[in-house]
């Protein structure tokens, strides 16, 4: 048996693993050869570079550890390593065994996968000093204990950190059972090897999730390695249109759930199939709708827990921007040569038409400046043009780009040095998506700590009461600003932080990016926002964002203040 | 005897009161105010024939005492209780059977940050205009006298983004009531309402808003305000929309008046009894249960349940008060 390594049990196997990697190869080298060229140069320069190097190093902690879901749960990780690390281990232990009792030969693959099989008349005790029976013995009792787990988190989710999880497709179903075949079968036919129905299970359970793998979430076994190594040498996806490289993103998707939990929408607003696992899901089958592309907040909060670190949110832009039909040709024309800026200044501020709906942030940055001495360029005081996210956060990618040369143009006109906002909505896109070198673009909360540290401005402290901060999605997990608004804040008041907070914060639920999102449903959402604001006990709400103001102002009898008020009440 | 108590002294629980009188029982009116007259009481004329609010209040109170009413003031309701209502701290009041007629809030126009109330010195709403009409100064904050005025309508009403879904029924008209009364305090002056519907639902409505058109020379243009902001001299810029001409326009005025609609009274959570999704307390039915909750012994009268003029909550005090007067024969 040794010297064919062959059985009529192993055609099942011989089958799976030929249909699964004829398929991925095709799909990868598809993917690979439709990147643009843009993205091969990055592939080539990249491939001889310290990138690779992590890109292995990652791999290793991602997936194979799968670090980043222990730290949503300990169960969670466990069941993730043990079927990883585990099964890594019982294949590579398995070759190792294979030379130990063979030599350095060739084998088959059959021959490694069934050596149990093939080399029953062997004796199977230690060589090179490692008793390889007990070793894969324990690796395989590993595995089986993920397994346990996996089992036992279908039926008991909650108990593993996770409060909901995903519907599963009919392609995931059967992936799934025969995966939770291969082990126990495996176990069985290795205690019993003469038996040579439990090896046909055996062979059959793993030819059956071979053929399944590449069609269902199991994909993600392999595709994250490549999505590392890609995402490591500087290839990402775009706002602006959807790319080739986007499957490798889309089928690294595990729809593990994680996403789920953290949702607002399926938390405050009952709603249930558009998160991004749903999101993936049906673009990947060519099945999306505008329903879910639409129904988001895009308030970041799936994008931090995912454990496969994927672009949820631009993914998700790039298909409003494949779904949307407006076209944008001379729309915006009008908008061309409008300058109704005012006041001269090496400092620009820009309110954007958030916060010119918000007069009292207005005043109050205007008293700002007039104590800080500060001599401003009013951009858009009178009225401007939109800085575009809005139109981008649409799908509008093309009108975006309108907005954004003709604001571009205006700031360039008037020679700032210095662009101050208080809308965190607009400092996005400036930073992100304008090209405006040699004017430093500030949120006023970090332009406020300048202030402070320059001696510029002087505040009163004030008394006892507390408040609470509301990290703006675009703030936070947009920008990265989580310190300037609280080190301002500090000065002035006691600062108490609410259960969910920096990259963790709520979503006010009134965001831009909303295209769907009922009325009742932001209401919802900004209540509950409102009830984890009460329950810190604050007088006062502070926030950094003129529309989450407006929104949470809706959710609360608590009074909900942009943090720039809160300066100009304590101006010496 | 035991006591009928009526939640509020407002023109439905003052109508209650004194047509419980007159089905033979006692009434005892609880009031959290130190007055009678609920917000009748800032009114200065009322649509739509402009009869003097005073009139109406000074009418009903002297009834009240002729009939020896007991009111309490001061005194606020915090929720049912069995057989009666609970009082501040933890006292009951006992009663065979309670009317609700705790009225509504006005809204808070500073909600809407985007039409500057208490940021700007001449922005005004139609409540601080009843009042400056009472006191008989109608004038801007430095005490002159407005060239352009305007209307907004529909400020806190018919809005979800201010959580007010309803319509308030009663600001369309009172828009153009105050709108002739600036006429005749200002011939001069340039006077305009921005709205997005005009609904003139009762007697004598309709004609009121052709005469304010025909003789008082209000101009009415269809759009909502989208935001006021100060100029450079003091006065107010608005930008809005003619929906009739499709053209967005700007305009500068002296004066900005918002009509503001009714919220739901934040006392109605006390009752523990179904609201609707804008807070107002929800009648068994719309037709012959309008006046009846989903216990048997309570009763509901006057803008509790909805926005309702003046003259139909009066109306729904007698009702409830019969409906009481059924409830406790049909218990004998």
């Amino acid at each position: 048996m040794v010297q064919t390594f062959y059985s009529g049990f192993v055609i099942p196997f011989i089958v799976g693993t030929s249909v699964l990697f004829a398929v991925i190869i095709y799909k990868y080298v598809r993917w690979m050869v439709r990147l643009p060229r843009r993205d091969k140069l990055k592939v080539w320069h990249g491939l001889f570079s310290v990138a690779t190097l992590k890109g292995i190093w990652e791999c290793f902690t991602e997936c194979l550890l799968h670090r980043r879901i222990w730290r949503v749960n300990p169960l969670l990780g466990y069941m993730h390593t043990a079927f990883a690390l585990g099964w890594f281990l019982l294949i590579v232990v398995g070759w190792v065994e294979t030379i130990a009792y063979l030599g350095l030969r060739f084998v088959p693959l059959q021959g490694h996968i069934f050596f149990d099989y093939f080399t029953q008349d062997m004796d199977h005790g230690p060589r090179w000093g490692i008793n390889f029976e007990v070793v894969m013995d324990v690796l395989l009792l590993y595995v089986l204990s993920g397994l346990v787990l996996a089992v036992f988190k279908r039926f008991r989710s909650r108990a593993m950190g996770m409060k909901r999880t995903t519907k599963l497709t009919l392609g995931d179903r059967v992936a799934m059972t025969s995966l939770w075949f291969v082990f126990p079968m495996r176990l069985l036919a290795e205690s019993f090897p003469s038996q040579l129905p439990l090896w046909w299970g055996y062979s059959i359970a793993l030819g059956v999730f071979f053929v399944a793998m590449p069609f269902s979430r199991y994909m993600h076994i392999f595709t994250e390695v490549p999505l590392i190594f890609l995402r490591r040498w500087g290839i990402t996806s775009e706002a602006g249109r959807e790319k080739s490289f986007d499957h490798f993103q889309l089928e690294a998707c595990s729809r593990c759930g994680i996403c789920i939990d953290p949702c607002q929408l399926q938390r405050d607003a009952g709603m249930r199939n558009v998160q991004s696992a749903y999101f993936i899901r049906d673009r990947r089958y060519n099945r999306l709708t505008r329903y879910v592309a639409d129904n988001c907040l895009l308030c970041g909060r799936c994008q931090v827990k995912c454990p496969v670190g994927l672009e949820l949110d631009t993914l998700r832009l790039g298909s409003r921007h494949s779904l949307s039909g407006t076209p944008s040709n001379g729309r915006f024309n009008y908008a061309c040569d409008v300058d109704r800026s005012r006041g001269e200044g090496r400092v620009g501020y820009f309110a954007g038409c958030m916060t010119l709906l918000s007069p009292k942030i207005l005043r109050s940055m205007e008293r700002i400046f007039t104590a800080a001495g500060e001599q401003v360029w009013w951009a858009d005081r009178d009225g401007g043009v939109c800085c575009g996210r809005p139109l981008k956060l649409s799908g509008d990618i093309e009108a975006a780009r309108d907005m954004m040369r003709i604001n571009a143009e205006l700031f360039r006109n008037h020679g700032i040095t210095t662009l101050v906002t208080s809308c965190p909505i607009c400092l996005r896109v400036f930073r992100e998506d304008y090209n405006l070198d040699g004017i430093e673009v500030l949120h006023h909360s970090e332009y406020f700590v300048r202030l402070l540290s320059d001696g510029r401005l002087t505040l009163k402290p004030g008394g006892t009461e507390k408040m609470t901060y509301h990290d703006p999605c675009e703030l936070g997990r947009g920008c990265g600003i989580y310190d300037a608004p609280r080190e301002v804040l500090q000065t002035v008041g006691t600062l108490v932080e609410p259960a969910e907070t920096r990259d963790e914060a709520l979503c006010c639920g009134s965001s831009l990016a909303n295209m769907a999102v009922e009325n009742s449903s932001q209401v919802a959402i900004a209540q509950a926002v409102g009830r984890a604001f009460e329950a810190t006990g604050a007088g006062e709400i502070v926030t950094a964002c003129p529309l989450c103001k407006k929104a949470i102002a809706r959710g609360t009898s608590l009074p909900v203040m942009d943090l720039a008020e809160v300066i100009e009440q304590h101006l010496a | 005897m035991k006591k009928i108590i009526v939640v509020g002294g407002g023109p439905a629980g003052m109508q209650a009161a004194l047509s419980l009188v007159a089905e033979g029982l006692k009434p005892v009116i609880v009031e959290r105010s130190g007055a009678l007259g609920g917000k009748l009481r800032d009114w200065h004329n009322l649509f739509p024939s402009m009869t003097p609010a005073h009139e109406v209040l000074e009418g009903m109170t002297k009834q009240m005492e002729n009939a020896g009413v007991e009111v309490m003031l001061h005194t606020e309701v915090e929720g049912l209780t069995d057989g009666g209502v609970l009082l501040m701290e933890g006292k009951k009041l006992e009663g065979e059977a309670v009317i609700v007629a705790s009225g509504f809030d006005i809204f808070d126009a500073r909600l809407k940050e985007e039409y500057g109330y208490h940021i700007y010195d001449n922005v005004f709403t139609t409540v601080d205009v009843e009042r400056m009409l009472n006191k008989g100064e109608v004038a801007l904050h430095d005490g002159s006298a407005p060239h352009g005025i305007a209307f907004v309508h529909c400020v806190g009403s018919r809005d979800e983004k201010v959580n007010q879904k309803h319509c308030s029924k009663v600001c369309c008209i009172t828009g153009v009531k105050q709108a002739m009364e600036m006429r005749q305090l200002f011939p001069d002056a340039e006077i305009y309402n921005f709205y997005m519907d005009i609904r003139m639902f009762g007697p004598g409505y309709e004609e009121l808003y052709q005469s304010a058109q025909q003789d008082f020379g209000v101009n009415f243009i269809r759009g909502r305000v989208s935001e006021a902001s100060p100029t450079i001299d003091g006065r107010l810029q608005i930008k809005a929309e003619d929906t009739l001409v499709g053209r967005p326009l700007k305009m500068t005025v002296d004066m900005l008046v918002l009509i503001v609609g009714m919220k739901a009274s934040s006392s109605n959570e006390k009752y523990a009894l179904p609201l609707s999704s804008s807070g107002f307390l929800t009648p068994r039915d719309l037709f012959s249960g309008a006046v009846s909750s989903d216990l048997p012994n309570v009763f509901y009268a006057g803008t509790a349940t909805a926005p309702k003029t003046i003259g139909e909550s009066i109306c729904e005090g007698s009702m409830a008060a019969e409906k009481v007067s059924e409830y406790l024969k049909s218990r004998k």
